[in-house]
C-alpha cells in the first residue's frame, strides 16, 4: 500500500485542529471541524473496506525510525481489534461535534480543536505498533481532556478535571516504568509486535502485569480505582462524556487485549481468577450505585461501571466466546453509552437539571426523544434483537465455562441494569407530566437526529446480524488465543 | 614550555578569552553608552556571546588539554557550553524590557552576567578541582551582586545577604574537601586522584573528603539539605536573574557532579547511596512544599528543586547513558524554564507585578497564544507528552532502569505525579478561572521572540529527540 492510510487517518484532525485555529468566526469552527470528522471517518470506512479478515497479521502497517539510538520507531498498524475501535473512535468523535453544536456556546474554537486533538491521539493509541510512541499517545491524551472537562464542564468541573488527571497520571506512569522494564527484557526494543514474540520468565511477567493492571484498571475503570469516572462524566460536557465513554474506557481493555495477554500470557493465566473476580465486582457494585442514583448522568456513569466489568470479564474467561463477547461488548458499549449520554445531554440542554425527579411524562412532550431513548434504554440492558444482548451472551456464556461465580455474579448484574435502567426510563417517559411541563420541552431537531440515527442503526444491525463485526476480529481473536494458552486451542 | 605549547593553551580557552574581554570592554566603555541608548549594551553583549559560541563550536572537533591538566576543552565541556550559552542569550533577551520597568539596565549588569558565564564556562572545562573551585567562585561571586541588584527593594537586598552567607559557608566546605583529598592523594587532579587509590583499600578518611565535595556542590544545584536558599533568592532576585539562575548555575554545578562522580575514586568509595538519598529527599521536598505555594517565583523556585531531584537520579545511574541522561535533561530544562519565566517576567508591567498566580486568572480569555504557550511550558515541566519534559524525564527513567534501579525509578515516576499537580493547577488558573482585571503584557519583539525560540525547542525536541539524544550521547564521557 503506497498511500500511508493510518497515518492519514491519524493527522487529518491535527490537520484540521491547525486549521481552526485560523478561523474566526463559531460557525465557521463548528462547519470546519464536522468536515474533517467527517473526511476522517470516511477515512476509516476505506480502510475497512480493504481490511482483510482472513489474518491475524497486522495490516496498513507503516514503519520509520524516530529514535534510532534507543530502538525507538513510528511504527502503525491495524488488526482486527484496533481496526473495529478506530472505526468507533471516528464515529464517535463526528457524534461528539454534532452534540457540541449548540451545547457549547463560549470558547467554541478552542473546544473543537481539544476535540480534533483528542481525537487524533485516541486513533494514534489504537494504531500504534511501538510502544513509546503508544506511550506518547496514551499520556498526551490527557491534556486535551483535562481542558475538556476543566474549562467546558458543570459546576464542580475543576474538581473532577483534577481528580481524572492526577488518577489517569498516577496509573499510566507506572505503566512507563514496566514499558521501560520490557524494553530491556526484551532485547532493547518498543517493538510490538517483538516483544509479544518474547517469552519471558515468568516472575518478570508477574511483576509487569502488575504494573499494567493499574495503568488499565485506572482506565477501565475497575473497581476500586473507578472512583474518577462518576466525578469526570458528571462534570464533563455531553460530547466529553461521550468520548470518555465511548472511547476511553475502551482504551484500558483494549490495554490488556494488546499487551497483557500477548506479552505476558503466563501472568494472565495465571491471575486470571483475580481479574475475574474484580470483573463480578465491578459488576455488581456499579449496578447497585446505579440503582441509587437520581442524577441521570450519574447513573448513566455507574452503569458504564457494571458494563465494563462485563468487557473484563469476558477478556479474562480467555476462551473464544468470553474474549468475542468482550470485544464485541466495549463496541456495543461505546455505542449504547455514547448514545444515552447523548440523550441525557439534548435534555439537559432544554430543561438545564439532570435529577430523575424534576421528570415525568416526557413522552407526550418529546415522542421521538422518548422513543430512541427507549431503543438505547432496552439496549443497554441488553435486550434481545439489539447489539447488546449478543455480546453480553457471548460474555455470560464464556464466563459460565470459565468460572460458575463469576458467571452467576454477572447474571445478577444483568437483571440489576433492567431494574435501574427500566426504572430511570419509567421515571423520565412515563407518569404524569406534572414535573416537567414548566420547561419548554421541543422534539429532537434535524441536527440532533443526525447524531442519534447512526446510533441507532449500529443497535440494531449488531443486534440482529453482528456477523460482519464477529468476522473483523474473529482471526485476531484466535490468534491471542493461541498466544495466551499456546498451539492448538483455538477453539 | 615552548610557544607553540602556549598557543595551543590559549587556543583551547579562546571562548573563555573572548567572554572576559567582552565584558572588560563592556565595563570600561558602558558607562559612556548615553540613556536611551541602552539596547547597545544588549547587543554588544549578545554577539560576545555567540562570538564565543562559534569559537566553542570551532574547537569542538577534538580534545585539548590545557593549562598543565587544570583545564579541558572536550565534548562534554562543549556541550555545557553551549547549553550556557543558550541560557545566557535568552536572559539577555528578557533583561531588555524587564531591565527598562526596574531601572537596571546599566552596563554592570551585562558585565556581570557575562564574568558569571565565564566561571561557569571554567567549571565545565575544569579538570582540577583548584581550576573548578576558580570558576565556582567567579561564577557564584557574579549571582550574589545579581541577586542583590534591586537596591531599593529589601526583598532584594535580604536574599543577596542570605545567598553570600550560605555560599560562602559551602563554599567552604568545598575547599576542606578539597584540602583532604589533597592530604590524602597528594593531588588536586581528577585523573591523578584515581591512579593513587587504585589498587589499595579505600581509606575512610576519602569518604568524608567526598561527602564535604558533595556537600559543597549541592549547595549550588540547590539540592536537599542544602537548598534553603532557593525560595528566598529565586523570589528577592530581579526576576531575569532568578530564571537565569534557575537554569545555568545549576547546570554547571552539574558539569562538576558529574565530572567528579564519575571519576573511579568516587565510584569507588560507595557514594553513589548517599546521592541516591538526595535525589530522593530533594525531589519529594521541591514536590510537595511546592503544592502549598502562592507566589509563582517561589513555585518556580521548588519546582527547580524537584527537577535538579530528578536530574540527580541520572548521576546515581550513572555510566553514558546516566551521563547523557542529566545533559539532555538540563538542555531541555533551559528551553522550558527560561519559557516559563519569560512569560512571568513579560507579565511584569507597570504596577502589575505577575508574581502571584491568581494574577493569572483567565489569561486564556484575552492571549489565548500565551496562554497556550503557558501551558505548553506548564506540561513539559509536568512531563506530559509529546513535550520535550517527557523525553527528558524518560531518558533519566530508561538509564536507571538500565542499571537495575527499578525501585528508584518508581520513586521518581510518584513522585513526578504530586509534582505535576502544581503545575497543571497553573494551567488551571490560567484557563478555567474568570478574569479579575485586564492584562497588559510587555509583549516586545525581543520578549515575543525568546518566547518563540523556547515554545520551538520545547515542543521541538519533544516531537524530535532523536538527534539531541545523539549529541547528549555522544558528549557524554564515561560509557
Amino acid at each position: 500500500m503506497s498511500i500511508p492510510l493510518l497515518s492519514l487517518i491519524v493527522f487529518v484532525p491535527i490537520a484540521g485542529a491547525a486549521v481552526l485555529m485560523f478561523m474566526r468566526s463559531d460557525d465557521a469552527v463548528r462547519w470546519t471541524a464536522l468536515g474533517f470528522g467527517i473526511v476522517d471517518l470516511a477515512l476509516c470506512i476505506v480502510m475497512l473496506a480493504g481490511f482483510d479478515t482472513t489474518t491475524h497479521e497486522m495490516q496498513f502497517t507503516e514503519k520509520y525510525p524516530w529514535v534510532p539510538a534507543l530502538g525507538i520507531t513510528y511504527a502503525l498498524g491495524v488488526d482486527g481489534i484496533s481496526a473495529l475501535f478506530l472505526f468507533l473512535t471516528a464515529l464517535l468523535s463526528l457524534i461528539s461535534v454534532l452534540a457540541s453544536w449548540v451545547a457549547i456556546d463560549r470558547k467554541v474554537k478552542e473546544f473543537m480543536v481539544s476535540l480534533l486533538v483528542m481525537q487524533a491521539l485516541m486513533l494514534g493509541v489504537f494504531c500504534a505498533l511501538d510502544l513509546f510512541l503508544f506511550y506518547v499517545f496514551w499520556e498526551a491524551m490527557l491534556i486535551p481532556m483535562y481542558l475538556i472537562i476543566g474549562v467546558w464542564g458543570g459546576e464542580g468541573r475543576v474538581y473532577a478535571a483534577f481528580k481524572f488527571f492526577l488518577y489517569t497520571l498516577a496509573g499510566s506512569i507506572l505503566f512507563l516504568i514496566g514499558v521501560i522494564v520490557l524494553y530491556f527484557q526484551g532485547g532493547e526494543t518498543f517493538d510490538i509486535l517483538a516483544l509479544t514474540a518474547q517469552d519471558l520468565p515468568f516472575g518478570v511477567q508477574s511483576w509487569l502485569f502488575f504494573a499494567f493492571l493499574v495503568a488499565f484498571a485506572v482506565k477501565v475503570p475497575m473497581v476500586p480505582v473507578h472512583t474518577w469516572l462518576p466525578d469526570a462524566h458528571v462534570q464533563a460536557p455531553t460530547a466529553g462524556s461521550i468520548i470518555l465513554a465511548g472511547v476511553l474506557l475502551k482504551m484500558g481493555a483494549y490495554g490488556f487485549l494488546r499487551f497483557s495477554l500477548p506479552m505476558l500470557p503466563e501472568a494472565s493465566l495465571y491471575y486470571s481468577t483475580l481479574m475475574l473476580v474484580l470483573s463480578a465486582l465491578a459488576i455488581v457494585y456499579g449496578g447497585l450505585l446505579a440503582l441509587a442514583q437520581d442524577d441521570l448522568k450519574k447513573l448513566v456513569a455507574y452503569s458504564s461501571i457494571s458494563h465494563m466489568g462485563f468487557v473484563t470479564l469476558g477478556i479474562f474467561a480467555l476462551n473464544l466466546r468470553g474474549l468475542e463477547g468482550g470485544i464485541l461488548q466495549m463496541f456495543n458499549h461505546g455505542i449504547t453509552t455514547g448514545a444515552l449520554f447523548l440523550f441525557v445531554g439534548l435534555i439537559y440542554e432544554r430543561t438545564h437539571t439532570r435529577s430523575i425527579a424534576n421528570y415525568g411524562g416526557l413522552m407526550k412532550a418529546a415522542p421521538v426523544y422518548t422513543a430512541f431513548l427507549a431503543l438505547f434504554t432496552l439496549s443497554s440492558m441488553a435486550l434481545p434483537g439489539t447489539n447488546a444482548f449478543v455480546g453480553e451472551l457471548l460474555v455470560l456464556s464464556g464466563g459460565f465455562a470459565a468460572n460458575l461465580a463469576a458467571g452467576a455474579a454477572a447474571v445478577a448484574g444483568a437483571l440489576l441494569s433492567a431494574a435501574y435502567l427500566l426504572g430511570m426510563y419509567g421515571k423520565v417517559a412515563l407518569g404524569p407530566a406534572s414535573v416537567s411541563a414548566k420547561y419548554k420541552i421541543h422534539d429532537v431537531n434535524g441536527r440532533e437526529m443526525a447524531a442519534i440515527l447512526p446510533l441507532a442503526v449500529f443497535v440494531l444491525w449488531v443486534g440482529l446480524y453482528p456477523r460482519p463485526f464477529l468476522g473483523i476480529i474473529d482471526a485476531s481473536v484466535r490468534n491471542l488465543l493461541v498466544q495466551v494458552h499456546g498451539e492448538g486451542s483455538g477453539q | 614550555m615552548t610557544a607553540a605549547a602556549l598557543l595551543q593553551w590559549v587556543l583551547a580557552s579562546i571562548p573563555e578569552i573572548i567572554v572576559v574581554i567582552g565584558a572588560c570592554i563592556l565595563l570600561l566603555v558602558g558607562e559612556l553608552v548615553r540613556k536611551g541608548r541602552d539596547e547597545l549594551l544588549l547587543w554588544a553583549s549578545v554577539a560576545t556571546v555567540l562570538l564565543a559560541a562559534v569559537a566553542t563550536l570551532m574547537l569542538a572537533g577534538e580534545m585539548r588539554p590545557a593549562y598543565s591538566g587544570m583545564f579541558v576543552s572536550d565534548r562534554f565541556a562543549v556541550f555545557f557550553k553551549l547549553v550556557f550559552y543558550l541560557a545566557t542569550v535568552l536572559t539577555f533577551l528578557l533583561s531588555r524590557k524587564y531591565a527598562e520597568i526596574e531601572g537596571i539596565g546599566r552596563s554592570e549588569y551585562y558585565a556581570l552576567l557575562l564574568f558569571a558565564l565565564v566561571g561557569m564556562m571554567i567549571m565545565a572545562s575544569g579538570i582540577d578541582l583548584l581550576s573548578i573551585y576558580v570558576g565556582l567562585e567567579l561564577m557564584v561571586l557574579c549571582t550574589y551582586v545579581l541577586t542583590g541588584f534591586l537596591r531599593k527593594e529589601r526583598r532584594s537586598n535580604e536574599a543577596a545577604l542570605k545567598y553570600v552567607i550560605l555560599g560562602a559557608v559551602s563554599t567552604a566546605i568545598f575547599l576542606y574537601g578539597v584540602s583532604l583529598i589533597y592530604g590524602l592523594t597528594g593531588t588536586t587532579q581528577l585523573d591523578r586522584m584515581a591512579e593513587a587509590v587504585s589498587g589499595g583499600p579505600l581509606d575512610p578518611a576519602l569518604l568524608l573528603a567526598v561527602v564535604f565535595i558533595v556537600a559543597g556542590l549541592v549547595f549550588k544545584i540547590g539540592a536537599v539539605p542544602f537548598h534553603m536558599w532557593v525560595p528566598d533568592v529565586y523570589e528577592g532576585a530581579p526576576t531575569t536573574i532568578t530564571a537565569f539562575m534557575s537554569v545555568a548555575p545549576k547546570a554547571a554545578g552539574f558539569a562538576v557532579i558529574l565530572r567528579v562522580f564519575l571519576n573511579p575514586l568516587v565510584e569507588a568509595s560507595n557514594a553513589w547511596i548517599i546521592v541516591a538519598a538526595i535525589a530522593v529527599a530533594t525531589m519529594a521536598l521541591g514536590s510537595f512544599v511546592a503544592l502549598v505555594q502562592d507566589n509563582f517565583k517561589r513555585l518556580l523556585a521548588y519546582s527547580s528543586i524537584a527537577h535538579a531531584g530528578f536530574a540527580i537520579f541520572g548521576v546515581v545511574a550513572g555510566g553514558q547513558d546516566g551521563t547523557a541522561s542529566v545533559m539532555l535533561y538540563l538542555l531541555i530544562y533551559t528551553f522550558m524554564n527560561l519559557g516559563t519565566f519569560g512569560a512571568v517576567i513579560m507579565m511584569r508591567n507597570g504596577d502589575f507585578s505577575g508574581e502571584v498566580i491568581e494574577d493569572y486568572a483567565g489569561l486564556a480569555k484575552f492571549h489565548p497564544g500565551l496562554a497556550l504557550l503557558m501551558l505548553l511550558y506548564l506540561f513539559s515541566l509536568a512531563g506530559i507528552p509529546p513535550t520535550a519534559g517527557f523525553f527528558a524525564k524518560f531518558y533519566v527513567l530508561v538509564a536507571l532502569v538500565e542499571r537495575g534501579f527499578v525501585a528508584l525509578a518508581v520513586i521518581a515516576v510518584l513522585l513526578s505525579v504530586v509534582a505535576a499537580y502544581f503545575y497543571i493547577r497553573i494551567v488551571m488558573v490560567i484557563y478555567m478561572r474568570e478574569p479579575e482585571r485586564a492584562f497588559e503584557p510587555a509583549l516586545t519583539p525581543l520578549v515575543r521572540a525568546t518566547l518563540a525560540f523556547t515554545a520551538a525547542g520545547t515542543i521541538g525536541i519533544g516531537l524530535f529527540p532523536a538527534w539531541f539524544l545523539r549529541l547528549a550521547q555522544q558528549s557524554a564521557f564515561g560509557g
